[in-house]
């Protein structure tokens, strides 16, 4: 990524080495304020953390016929003699999964929450790692 | 202030069989992205994967911190351009992120840079919460 200026009015623009994302642009303002249609690294960690989690999930699951939906919400916010940390990723998951009961969905959930990497990084680091997860009925 | 950034995935099928999708962020600008576990895991990369956004966001992260740093000692960075590698091994999790930062700053010496480089490694809001990488290590140089 490049950056041009100083921090509070500059901006940047970021890729990916797959290209799968290239020349996003991103700037403190986007990231601490309203997002101006930019993106931030907590918008990217969100990304990274709900990637993580559904692919754990579809591993613990490893059923052909399961569709995961993950939604994760990284919080950032400005802490009493630390600055800005990363303090908190809300996580809603639902699933809709043939021939799964209700209290394996949970073991599931939580087997691929303690499996995922991202996931135990953020926790040894003191983020509040939150994850609400739906089976839908009838499935 | 207190800033929410929110990401959706779907997955269909199993790990290795099916496949992923970011479908919403909330700007919008990450776009609608495939995931897989072949390209997670295997040097092929032709999709995303959370390892390549945790780099796009450390190395935006830091950028921003070192260009403040940086300005606040009164040496506002023409430009910098930085690097972010995250290392995953399956099994593990991720074992190493390299940062390579190149500036261009106007009358400031390499050694000062380089402090500015390290404190900005430091206290990054994603490298703290990255502080469990068993390594993460920083090369910072001013532009020749």
């Amino acid at each position: 990524m490049t950056w041009d200026g100083n921090v509070a009015r500059g901006a940047g623009r970021i890729s990916g080495d797959t290209g799968a994302f290239t020349d996003l642009p991103f700037s403190l303002p986007a990231r601490i304020g309203r997002v101006e249609g930019k993106t931030s690294p907590e918008e990217l960690l969100a990304s990274a953390h709900a990637g993580c989690l559904g692919m754990g999930l579809a591993s613990e699951l490893a059923n052909p016929d399961a569709r995961v939906e993950v939604r994760t919400t990284i919080r950032m916010d400005e802490v009493d003699g630390k600055g800005h940390q990363i303090v908190a990723s809300t996580v809603a998951i639902r699933g809709r999964v043939p021939g799964l009961s209700a209290e394996e969905w949970q073991e599931k959930v939580a087997a691929a929450d303690a499996g995922c990497p991202f996931s135990t990084l953020l926790k040894n680091a003191g983020v509040e790692v939150t994850v609400n997860a739906e089976l839908e009925e009838g499935t | 202030m207190a800033t929410d950034r929110r990401a959706e995935v779907t997955w269909n099928g199993s790990l290795t069989e099916g496949s992923g999708r970011i479908t919403s962020t909330t700007t919008g600008k990450v776009g609608e992205q495939d995931v897989s576990w072949a390209a997670r895991s295997s040097d092929n990369a032709e999709l995303t994967s959370p390892e390549e956004l945790i780099a796009a966001a450390h190395a935006a992260c830091f950028s921003m911190a070192l260009s403040n740093g940086l300005a606040e000692e009164g040496n506002a960075p023409d430009e910098l351009r930085t690097s972010a590698t995250v290392t995953f091994q399956p099994g593990e999790g991720i074992t190493k992120i390299a940062l390579t930062v190149e500036g261009r700053v106007p009358g400031l010496e390499e050694d000062a840079f380089r402090q500015a480089a390290e404190d900005a490694k430091q206290n990054c809001p994603v490298s703290k919460a990255l502080a469990g990488v068993p390594e993460i290590t920083l090369d910072a140089k001013l532009a020749g």
